[in-house]
């Protein structure tokens, strides 16, 4: 978040106020240690956040050879892309890449507009039995028939090894649902009772001025939403066992980490068996590990800084209501 | 009476019983058991009639071998899947028919008359499936009837049943309807129209979250991956009786509770460790490297734990940095095979502690960073005032305020104590760390899935979903009690 020029005042306020009564804010020794440590700690810490990603991905950009030496620890030497290239030939990959951007952006957008829909409805008092239904719906969080009734329930509706069993279990949001409906009923009421005047239907002031009004609130559910979309591995593990066209890269991820052998085998088991044996020779293991590794996790490094500001918010809707 | 008609009186009980029957026939539309379309047992007993309707391939999943071998002709089975499209297309004219009855009379009555089309649509579906079932009868082989096993489902009674009584119903409420004025325009009381547009999602919330609840009948049964639940197999509380007395799932259980309860014991006895981190950070003047620490923390909440197992192999395993960082300073040769330190049994709880507290720490500080902003600054300039140290500002004034914040989240995660999460701990369990690693979801997915115990497994789920929802009013309780507020 980019300092407000509120804020921006109020510290050259202090400034000021500090240097009148010196003597009250003078810097102890003590505190000048206390302060050496506590950046040492931040820095520290900040610093085993980041190196792991920093880790991969110079590994990936490296000379192979030296890689597989393990002589690439801080600083990238032999740069090239060749690995990222070569992913195109692993078998599945792609697949998994498509499965899991698709669900990512189609899940998430019925989501953010199942939930702003519903949200409105249920500030709507003259609705029949409004509170029952209401209630209906929220306590879907507090329960949870467990995994395997959970997964025999799919079995049962054909939703296994189908490719809607990503969205369509994860419209309904009964949290996101209560952020919405509390963010509407922030909304002042007049404007709502204006359109009504003027002949709108429920359907026109949703479309023309609740869901545009509601921008922030939906903004920061559907990144939520797109993170838990993308990240999402146990749906792929649990309700795909027969179908591993539909893995999501997540899953994929996790099966190349446990594959103890060469990478090249599955390639040219998996790959239609097009990749010649010197292409899989070249690719080591490791290096497609972490090579894999960097492309799901790109997206969320990408986008993270730009839209921290929103799930900061996020978090705090998510205080004011609890 | 007004436009809308009089809902009361004997029209009304009619009118009620119609609704009644179409819903049921809605319902038992997702639920294999009455499944018309199922004409011949070798159909799997697993698909409802909806999915009979939308899937061919799930309709003859167990076929592909008879056809391949010319036991029976395929074109039945054609039949009988368009007989069930057809069925569920009548659904959803009933469906429709069933809205358009909270409508005005003249709605009311279009919407009978579609209720009407739709039960003929359902008619036609039941003798096309009967259609499909004498084609399956008259093509199958002499030698393999007993395999294709053809039969008129219940389902297909039960069907039967139901649609005559709509259309019994319907046509009663049609001949006493009484006279409108056939010029008033299709309306709906608002009432009515916004539960109308609320209802898909209820029957999503219905499908997805309350129909699973009907999967812990499994508990009581003998049931076996692809069997079926009746009278045969029903052992009533079996299962619940296997836990505790089984000594070898006893012996599991105890073992796996251990690992659930003191890897939720560290997180909870941990809890203060996001608001201390909070509360420093907040004691670091640099704004710019305030946001900056910031943002490089909260990055790993937002990656999921396969990724935290990949870059926990590209640190720690035995080609990873660690060992190359080793070999490169010179304190371990250059041949040697380094450790793997993922591997192995030590002290397995702290380091999956230390994982969890690394990707969430910063994530779980904002809500308390947040918290510190609220504080008034005045309360600081006071205390600096009267010679307040750093120390004693946190302690007096910084902590107290997020106090009541922090005892929420405490709370929270005292109810939430038996749901450790099931992804941690399966992509860090080897070998060597089972014994100790494995949390009750573990369990729970390993048994059910891995093994096909589905019935214990359902049990044990049943008993976990029970315990946390007592967990969590116990929690509001208090809450409630300490501090007047509830927290669900």
């Amino acid at each position: 978040m980019a300092k407000t020029a509120q804020e921006k005042l109020d510290a050259k306020r202090e400034k000021e106020y500090k240097k009148k009564h010196k003597k009250i804010y003078r810097t102890t020794p003590g505190d000048v240690v206390f302060n050496i440590l506590n950046y040492l700690f931040f820095t520290l810490f900040s610093i085993s956040c980041i190196f792991p990603f920093y880790y991969l991905f110079i590994n990936t950009i490296s000379d192979n050879d030296l890689v597989k030496k393990g002589q690439i620890n801080f600083i990238p030497r032999g740069l090239n892309i060749d690995n990222y290239l070569k992913l195109k030939d692993v078998g599945d990959l792609g697949n998994a890449f498509i499965v899991s951007v698709t669900r990512t952006i189609l899940g998430t957008i019925l989501m953010v507009v199942a939930s702003a829909f519903v949200g409105y409805l249920v500030t709507k008092q003259e609705m029949w039995k409004r509170s029952f239904w209401y209630r209906f719906l929220v306590i879907t969080m507090y329960f949870n028939a467990g995994l395997i009734p959970t997964y025999l329930n799919l079995v049962t509706l054909g939703l296994t090894n189908n490719y809607w069993v990503y969205i369509i279990p994860g419209i309904v949001q009964p949290y996101n649902i209560i952020l919405v409906k509390t963010y509407i009923e922030s909304i002042p009421a007049e404007l709502e009772e204006s359109a009504f005047i003027d002949g709108a239907s429920y359907m026109q002031v949703f479309r023309k001025l609740i869901f545009p009004l509601s921008k922030p609130i939906l903004a920061t559910i559907a990144i939520f939403g797109a993170v838990g979309h993308w990240n999402s591995f146990q749906d792929s593990l649990i309700y795909m066992q027969g179908n591993s066209k539909l893995f999501t890269l997540q899953h994929r991820l996790y099966i190349y980490l446990n594959q103890a052998s060469n990478l090249g085998n599955i390639m040219s088991q998996s790959g239609g068996g097009s990749v010649d044996s010197a292409v899989a020779d070249a690719l080591n293991t490791k290096v497609i590990k972490y090579t894999v590794s960097m492309v799901s996790v790109i997206p969320i490094l990408c986008v993270y800084p730009f839209l921290q500001r929103y799930f900061e918010e996020g978090i705090m809707l998510g205080a004011v209501k609890g | 009476m007004n436009e809308y008609g009089d809902k009361r009186g004997v029209g009304g009980v009619m009118y009620a019983i119609q609704r009644v029957a179409t819903l049921l026939l809605i319902v038992a539309a997702f639920f294999p058991a009455f499944n018309p379309a199922r004409v011949c047992t070798m159909i799997s007993d697993n698909i409802s009639l909806f999915t009979t309707g939308i899937s061919y391939s799930r309709l003859t999943s167990e076929f592909a071998r008879a056809f391949r071998m010319n036991w029976v002709s395929q074109g039945a089975f054609v039949v009988v899947y368009i007989a069930a499209l057809v069925l569920l297309l009548g659904l959803i004219a009933l469906a429709v028919g069933g809205c358009m009855s909270v409508g005005n009379m003249k709605m009311q009555k279009t919407g009978l008359l579609v209720s009407l089309g739709g039960s003929v649509a359902e008619i036609i579906g039941l003798v096309l499936c009967f259609v499909g079932y004498n084609q399956i009868l008259s093509t199958t082989m002499e030698s393999k009837l007993e395999n294709i096993g053809p039969k008129l489902p219940s389902g297909l009674y039960i069907y039967a049943v139901l649609i005559a009584i709509v259309i019994i119903f319907t046509l009663i409420v049609l001949a006493t309807f009484p006279k409108f004025d056939t010029n008033t325009k299709y309306e709906m009381e608002s009432r009515y129209k916004l539960f109308l547009m609320f209802l898909p999602f209820v029957a999503l919330a219905f499908v997805f979250c309350y129909l699973p609840l009907f999967g812990w009948r499994y508990a009581f049964f003998d049931y076996k991956s692809g069997g079926t639940l009746g009278s045969d197999n029903f052992v009533g509380f079996k299962w619940f009786a296997y836990l505790f007395q089984n000594s070898a799932t006893r012996k599991d259980m105890i073992l796996v509770m251990r690992n659930t309860l003191i890897m939720s014991g560290l997180n909870i006895c941990t809890s203060w460790i996001p608001m201390i981190f909070a509360i420093f950070l907040c004691e670091m003047n640099n704004l710019h490297f305030r946001r900056f620490v910031q943002t490089c923390t909260t990055i790993p909440n937002f990656i999921s734990w396969v990724l935290v197992y990949a870059l926990a192999l590209a640190i720690f395993a035995s080609d990873g940095f660690i060992n190359t960082f080793l070999k490169a300073i010179g304190s371990l040769s250059a041949d040697a095979t380094g450790d793997n330190y993922l591997m192995g049994n030590s002290f397995t709880w702290v380091k999956m502690w230390l994982w969890g507290t690394w990707k969430g720490v910063g994530w779980s500080a904002i809500i308390y960073i947040a918290g510190i902003s609220g504080i008034d600054r005045s309360l600081y300039e006071a205390a600096t005032v009267d010679g307040a140290g750093r120390f004693q500002k946190m302690w007096h004034i910084t902590l107290p305020g997020l106090l009541p914040t922090f005892f929420v989240l405490l709370l929270m995660a005292i109810a939430g104590c038996l749901s450790n999460g099931l992804d941690q701990y399966l992509v860090f369990q080897n070998a060597q760390n089972k014994s100790s690693i494995r949390v009750l979801d573990l369990w729970v997915y390993e048994l059910g899935i891995g093994s096909g115990s589905i019935p214990l497994s359902t049990v044990i789920g049943m008993f976990k979903s029970v315990i946390s929802v007592v967990l969590l009013f116990g929690a509001n309780a208090v809450s409630k009690a300490l501090r007047g507020e509830s927290i669900v």
